[in-house]
């Protein structure tokens, strides 16, 4: 089969993605420049009032601890993923036990397991009440409903994203390249710098995506975590369709999150094919 | 070898699991010597060499350099480099960061390490110009073997380590490369390790062979030693072509062209024969092989002289009766 009737092909999965991705997202946008209409969705006519309520202080908050908390939760998952991701490729036999491990949770559902979380982090939770009995505290501390409470469930829950790029990319690391540095003087410590980091960059930065991405519009995870203190973007996004009846402004707020992961994909590719010219 | 040996490898052993990679192997390597590890895959000639580099850590026994036991010390404490069979070129370097890794490594000022890749990559016929900000990727097999070898030979060791670093080249490169590596040895005074399973290569190339047989030296020797006077069947079998025979009891061998094939009856004396019949004339260029199936044994290669098929060729055809001669000096006694 030639290239050029293979794309023949792809017109089944083509028509999907339009029907289902293509037109949902116009109409995203289109709401976005219309009016609101007060008992939800929107009336005819053209405005850009919805954007400029984005400049309110209020949302630029939100924008702001949105796009802090999802850098953080992705330096966490890439903190913690990489040290996995090492060793699972390092692990011979164990390997392929190990993968099954990583994406074990996807078993079960993510809401189900969110809540799990809840039952750790109240104040009778799990954690709280195993140091109280120890004698380590006297009081519960305040774990749910907090900031961390909200990061904690994302790196917890994106973890996995971070962890297979980045195996993948270990793994096809060949062993000699770092016997090579070693002959040549390199201690462990320079090796994991000059040849194992640079030759994993490609991981670490598809799995920071793949975490900074879903992180930036989640809204489950702050929702039962992070109580009304810890409102993300994706909060914001959901109680305007629902019960904030302010259509044109939700989606004129996903449409600002759209065009900041847009952004950081095209750096991501643009980052990737000038690695493909250079090798 | 006068002075004492650079190397020397006293009973060492090295298991993986169950299997013996490596078994109390004794040998000594010359200073400056060209010296090969030859043995078929498996043999234990890479680990071997691995254990010299420091990469294994013997499990009994003691290696020396320079009379100093080098048991504990990490690679880059002992005098070598190494060309690696996949060469290990670092990827996301240019030629130039790859030679000049193991200098970064060893803290020379910059304007140094500038010259020495400079020398180094001239040293290897890779103009710097054109080659040292390419990336690996853009190489050929051939340069990044020489690159490689740049990147082996600028930190100046005293030994260089070369495991089956022609493997992968075709073979009028693999030639031209072996001639190159003749000559850097000569030249810079550096004593090379050599790994290879290409017996060709190995006389080619070596002051001395040690011919590597199940995780044991089978014999050590020059060149012309191990290919003359082998001391076990497997030697003379690994190396060349060679006919086992049983004279008095005792097992012999003899290479194919220290044979000859007469007329039955027509044997000079003075030289041993046995006769058979001819069964296939195999045409190898420089010589021509006669196969004779001897009366009630085995089967001997004759190598004949090809003085030209076409102008003088040779008279043997299938079927014809042949006496297969030799001077009872050419044999080579085997270990039983």
């Amino acid at each position: 089969m030639n290239s050029r009737s293979g794309w023949r092909f792809t017109l089944p999965g083509l028509a999907w993605l339009l029907l289902w991705g293509g037109v949902p997202l116009l109409i995203v946008v289109a709401y976005s420049l219309m009016e609101r209409s007060i008992y939800g969705g929107v009336e005819r006519g053209f405005t850009l009032d919805a954007y400029a309520q984005l400049l309110d202080p209020l949302y630029l908050g939100i924008i702001a601890r949105t796009l802090l908390l999802s850098l953080i939760a992705t330096l966490g998952c890439l903190l913690i993923g990489f040290p996995m991701a090492y060793v699972i490729a390092r692990s011979g036999r164990w390997r392929r036990w190990l993968l099954l491990l990583v994406v074990l949770p996807f078993w079960t559902s993510f809401l189900v397991r969110t809540y799990a979380m809840i039952f750790l982090l109240r104040d009778t939770g799990l954690i709280n009440s195993t140091l109280m009995s120890l004698g380590i505290i006297d009081a519960p501390l305040d774990l749910l409903y907090t900031p961390g409470a909200v990061l904690a469930g994302l790196i917890y829950g994106f973890l996995p994203f971070a962890i297979l790029p980045i195996y993948a990319s270990l793994e096809k690391l060949d062993p000699t390249l770092l016997e090579a540095a070693e002959m040549l003087g390199a201690r462990p410590a320079t090796r994991f710098w000059r040849v194992t980091l640079p030759l994993a960059m490609p991981g670490v930065v598809a799995g920071g995506l793949l975490v900074l991405i879903p992180a930036l519009g989640s809204f489950l995870t702050p929702d039962l975590l992070g109580g009304a203190k810890t409102t993300l973007l994706g909060n914001l996004i959901q109680n305007q369709f629902t019960t904030g009846r302010d259509w044109p402004f939700g989606a004129a707020a996903s449409v600002l999150l759209l065009v900041g992961t847009f952004i950081a994909l095209v750096w991501h590719l643009k980052r990737s094919d000038a690695e493909g010219e250079s090798a | 070898m006068a002075s004492p040996p650079l190397v020397r490898f006293h009973s060492v052993s090295k298991r993986f699991g169950s299997h013996t990679a490596v078994d109390a192997l004794s040998l000594e390597i010359g200073r400056g010597e060209f010296f090969s590890l030859l043995g078929p895959s498996g043999c234990g000639k890479t680990t071997t060499l691995r254990l010299l580099a420091g990469l294994e850590v013997p499990d009994a026994g003691e290696i020396l350099i320079d009379g100093k036991p080098v048991q504990g010390l990490p690679p880059w404490e002992r005098p070598l480099s190494m060309v690696f069979q996949s060469y290990a070129l670092f990827p996301h370097m240019s030629v130039a960061e790859n030679v000049a890794f193991g200098l970064e490594q060893r803290k020379r000022p910059k304007g140094e390490i500038a010259d020495r890749v400079q020398k180094a990559l001239v040293q290897v016929r890779l103009a710097p110009e054109t080659f040292a900000a390419r990336a690996p990727a853009q190489l050929s097999g051939g340069q990044r073997q020489r690159v490689a070898l740049a990147r082996a030979l600028v930190v100046e060791p005293t030994i260089l380590l070369l495991d089956e670093p022609l493997g992968a080249l075709d073979l009028q490169l693999r030639k031209e490369m072996q001639l190159e590596l003749r000559a850097l040895n000569r030249e810079l005074g550096i004593t090379f390790v050599y790994v290879t399973h290409d017996q060709e290569e190995a006389l080619t190339l070596s002051d001395r062979i040690a011919v590597m047989d199940q995780a044991k030296v089978a014999q050590v020797g020059t060149p012309a030693e191990i290919y003359e006077g082998p001391r076990t069947e497997f030697v003379a079998r690994f190396v060349g072509e060679v006919n086992i025979l049983e004279v008095k009891g005792k097992k012999v061998a003899i290479r194919p062209e220290w044979m000859d094939l007469f007329r039955p009856g027509e044997v000079p004396s003075g030289e041993s024969s046995l006769e058979g019949t001819v069964q296939s004339v195999v045409y190898l260029g420089e010589t021509l092989h006669v196969h004779v199936a001897i009366d009630g044994g085995e089967t001997l290669k004759v190598a004949l002289r090809n003085e030209g098929q076409l102008t003088n060729p040779i008279t043997w055809k299938r079927g014809d009766r042949a006496a297969v001669a030799w001077r009872p000096d050419d044999i080579q006694e085997l270990a039983p």
